[in-house]
């Protein structure tokens, strides 16, 4: 039988052990092609006038950060395989195959899983192109529609890539198995379980642990202030090294703690599925730490999502709390332009606003505010100013972390302390042009003794979309003298299609949020169906020395429950201070976003983990 | 003496219709508390397939075990487990042990998955280790243990549970002759001291000659039976006359 034959019916009979890996990879490539049939898809060029290149710039770097996850999956997936390969190919040594051709042995199984699992993503991906483009548009709130279409460079990347990494991947396996001796290949699974670590190892392993995360959890507690983005920065790397040196030292060290209290053991079913723990953690602790790096990730991933979604929300809101403003340096008769508005508009409410312009600050005095903020329904949470005192009247900017705030301020001879930066559009869009101070009214009065006064009539309509049916009569108002405006007038319109690309961003998050989770539970899964597939023996001894089954079952159960629910549970302690992290450099509360995702997980990883329970039984018991 | 289990009319066979083998043919016996019996036959006789059928491992095709005045040919999976739980123990050619954990936890294992308190496990595996000589190999898991520290490792955690019978299948198979020998007297003092009934299947006479019965089987049949009467040793002549007066396998 030729090599290939052999690797054909090796693949053929085992197309059952290998279908969870080939599913899982073939799911990675559906999503990264998708995402590049959106760059590259006739369909999407709808959203040309909404800066698809912002969208497109979005997009690529959405691909990126997934094909670095991709790298690291095809290598996990890649040494799922080879581990579960390496003692039936090391008995083809007995039958006098050489290395070079168990490898290229090897080498060719694996080439059929990459072109079944890249032939699979790519084809569901193409049936199901048309509606993961709805899905994104839908989430992104968007109403454009959608033809069904796919474009050859998206699967020419896609392809392109997967095997590039498949490639790496193969040619590393191929050189490990032509570098190992027969030993290796048969006993190397086990004897990485059983080798013995140097206390001193040990030791620094468990300080490292403990003292990366702690520092890691320090430095997103730190976030907030000037240095908020290095915080950040340091808290990212500090959990990931964190996270990686507690399941390599800390964890198993309280699993073999436990091992040793044999009160504690000798009950129930612990002596066999704590043992088995702390067993396996030897061999498994990359996979549980990147398994929780993965969900730590998702989680502030789609913080992040929610934190721009609400921002550009803001944005929006900022920009529409008044849809007319008119600006005069004359005062004007704010009942009979409420008139010619509510000729074509109805008014939900008005207001009006005088304000000085002192060097390249404006100034706004407490109580004319006050009133505008009353009449316009919005917070104002001020108790009367005293004459040094002043709120600077700010704006928000969508992509600004805008951390640093000035204590006080110096307009025209006074120097004022700034109490607090308020980004309530008071005055709308003027806030986004001039830097605003309100006053003490008094200190107010003095200056507009020596400047000229400014007015500013605010008027917010009930139907935005019909603004610009009021635009003629506004037209009339506007009195320009010698190249200068005395009074003009701006129109806020419902919709701005240059920001539209942020949506696009909050869509592919939970993507990508849903992409990591389901990642993070196939890992899992994939890693229990090995074991499994390792254990099948000790199983049959068990229940030939007259374990009882139900035994045996609960002991699964509580085995496979601590493979899904010790990540989740760090997950959710980490991502506790990812996300405030994250919370305080954005300026929101994000608890809300942590408890949803949290419990998403959750429940996702419950359904997986009572799959995994059943499928774990079914091939041991 | 009390009797433990009785064999009747045992028969099994493989395969169906023209391709169907009889490996066992109407075999009876009875087995004693305190008894140990060793099955002896060349290869194809059946020793195996007896062994598997008395421990429960298999199901025979006609006839009937009585263990404990129960006829467990007629019981249903769930009681068989509770039986091969609570009445059976068993060592295998190959040891067993579970890879993961230390040789202590090993023993410990069918007592504590029974629900038995730690204590109580903590003082019968202490029992297990003094009667096997594995005090000082307890806290080692089974990659640092010898053959035979394994297979008394073994041959403890099949009786920590005080089973009625002890069925062996090759116990001392992968063995050097020292390793054996320390075996067999365990099993020696199990059987005079702890009253451990054993049923041990084996090729090898110098293994046969501790029980104090042998039986050989040929052609899925008992063709004889050995008692020991004299020392050890004059048994193990007498077996090795008998295998060659058979024409069977020497050791």
């Amino acid at each position: 039988m030729s090599l290939w034959k052999m690797a054909a019916s090796n693949f053929k009979r085992s197309m059952r052990e290998y279908f969870a890996l080939i599913v899982a990879l073939a799911f990675a490539v559906f999503v990264f092609f998708n995402f590049q049939n959106m760059v590259y898809s006739e369909s999407m060029k709808v959203l040309q006038n909404m800066r698809k290149d912002y969208i497109d710039t979005v997009i690529e770097a959405a691909s990126i950060v997934f094909g670095i996850f991709v790298f690291f999956f095809i290598w996990y997936a890649t040494n799922v395989f080879l581990n579960q390969r390496k003692k039936e190919i090391g008995i083809y040594t007995f039958l006098g195959l050489d290395n070079m051709k168990i490898g290229k042995l090897y080498a060719i199984e694996a080439t059929c899983i990459a072109l079944a699992s890249v032939g699979l993503g790519i084809v569901t991906g193409i049936g199901f192109s048309k509606l993961f483009q709805m899905a994104v548009l839908k989430l992104s709130d968007i109403s454009v529609n959608v033809e069904f279409s796919f474009s050859i460079p998206a699967i020419l990347i896609t392809a392109g890539l997967f095997f590039l990494f498949f490639g790496i991947m193969i040619g590393k396996g191929y050189v490990s198995i032509v570098r190992s001796s027969v030993r290796e290949l048969l006993f190397s699974a086990r004897e990485a379980e059983m080798k013995r670590e140097h206390p001193f190892v040990k030791g620094g392993k468990i300080v490292l642990g403990v003292g990366i995360l702690g520092s890691g959890y320090f430095c997103a507690m730190k976030t907030g202030g000037i240095n908020s983005l290095q915080y950040a920065l340091a808290a990212v790397i500090l959990v990931i090294a964190g996270t990686y040196f507690l399941f390599s030292g800390v964890i198993p060290l309280l699993i073999r703690r436990l091992t040793k209290n044999k009160h504690f053991l000798y009950q129930k079913q612990r002596t066999l599925w704590v043992n088995q723990l702390s067993y396996r953690i030897k061999k498994n602790y990359r996979t549980y730490a990147m398994v929780t790096i993965l969900m730590i990730c998702s989680v502030t991933v789609l913080a992040m999502a929610i934190a721009m979604k609400s921002r550009y929300e803001n944005v929006v809101h900022f920009r529409q709390t008044y849809t007319y403003q008119i600006n005069s340096i004359d005062p004007l008769n704010e009942e009979e332009i409420a008139e010619g508005i509510s000729q074509e508009n109805e008014i939900v409410y008005d207001n009006k606003i005088p304000y000085l312009v002192l060097d390249e600050y404006g100034v706004v005095p407490y109580s004319a505010v006050k009133e505008a903020a009353n009449r316009a329904d919005l917070a104002f949470p001020y108790e009367e100013l005293k004459e040094d005192e002043a709120i600077q009247l700010s704006h928000i900017i969508f992509l600004s972390l805008n951390l640093t705030q000035d204590e006080s301020v110096r307009i025209g001879e006074t120097q004022y302390q700034i109490l607090n930066k308020d980004e309530t559009a008071y005055l709308g869009t003027l806030q986004e042009q001039v830097d605003f101070y309100m006053i003490n009214d008094t200190v107010y009065d003095n200056l507009k003794l020596n400047n000229t006064e400014w007015y500013l009539y605010n008027y917010k309509i009930k139907d935005a979309t019909n603004a610009e049916a009021s635009r003629p009569y506004l037209d009339t108002l506007v009195n320009e003298q010698d190249g200068m405006h005395r009074t003009g007038y701006s129109v806020a319109l419902p919709e701005n299609k240059e920001e539209t690309w942020c949506k696009i961003f909050y869509a592919l998050c939970i993507f990508m949020f849903a992409t990591l989770i389901l990642a993070s539970a196939s890992i899992i899964f994939m890693k229990l169906n090995n074991d499994a597939w390792a254990d099948k023996e000790q199983y049959e001894t068990l229940k030939k020395i007259g374990i009882a089954k139900t035994n045996l079952a609960k002991s699964i159960k509580w085995e496979i429950c601590f493979a899904y629910y010790c990540p989740f549970v760090l997950m959710v302690i980490t991502s506790w201070f990812s996300v405030k992290a994250l919370g305080n450099v954005m300026k929101q509360n994000l608890i809300f976003v942590n408890i949803v995702s949290t419990a998403v997980i959750f429940a996702l990883f419950t359904l997986i983990c009572i799959e995994s329970v059943h499928v774990f039984r079914k091939k041991v018991l | 003496m009390e009797k433990i289990m009785e064999v009747r009319n045992l028969r099994k066979s493989f395969g169906k219709k023209e391709y169907e083998t009889l490996v066992l043919k109407d075999v009876s016996l009875e087995i004693s508390k305190g008894d140990f019996i060793a099955v002896m036959g060349p290869s194809g006789a059946g020793k195996t397939t007896l062994l598997n059928l008395l421990s429960t491992l298999d199901k025979p095709s006609s006839g009937q075990l009585i263990l404990d005045g129960e006829d467990i040919t007629k019981v249903d999976n769930k009681r068989l487990s509770a039986i091969r739980r609570d009445k059976i123990g068993f060592i295998f050619q190959d040891y067993n042990l579970l890879d993961g954990m230390t040789l202590q936890d090993n023993i410990a294992l069918p007592l504590s998955l029974n629900g038995v308190k730690g204590k109580v496990v903590l003082e019968k595996v202490q029992k297990m280790a003094d009667l096997f000589d594995l005090n000082a190999h307890l806290l080692k898991y089974p990659y640092q243990l010898s053959g035979g520290q394994k297979q008394r490792g073994a041959s403890a955690r099949a009786l920590i549970t005080e089973p009625k019978i002890l069925f062996a299948d090759e116990p001392t198979g992968a063995l050097d002759s020292k390793s054996s020998k320390d075996l067999l007297k365990s099993f020696l003092s199990a059987n005079e001291m702890g009253k451990a009934t054993i049923l041990m299947v084996t090729h090898d006479a110098y293994t046969a000659s501790y029980a104090k019965q042998v039986y050989f089987l040929a052609d899925g049949q008992i063709q004889c039976r050995l008692h020991q009467k004299g020392s050890p040793k004059e048994f193990y002549e007498e077996i090795l006359n008998l295998l060659a007066s058979m024409g069977g396998e020497r050791a």
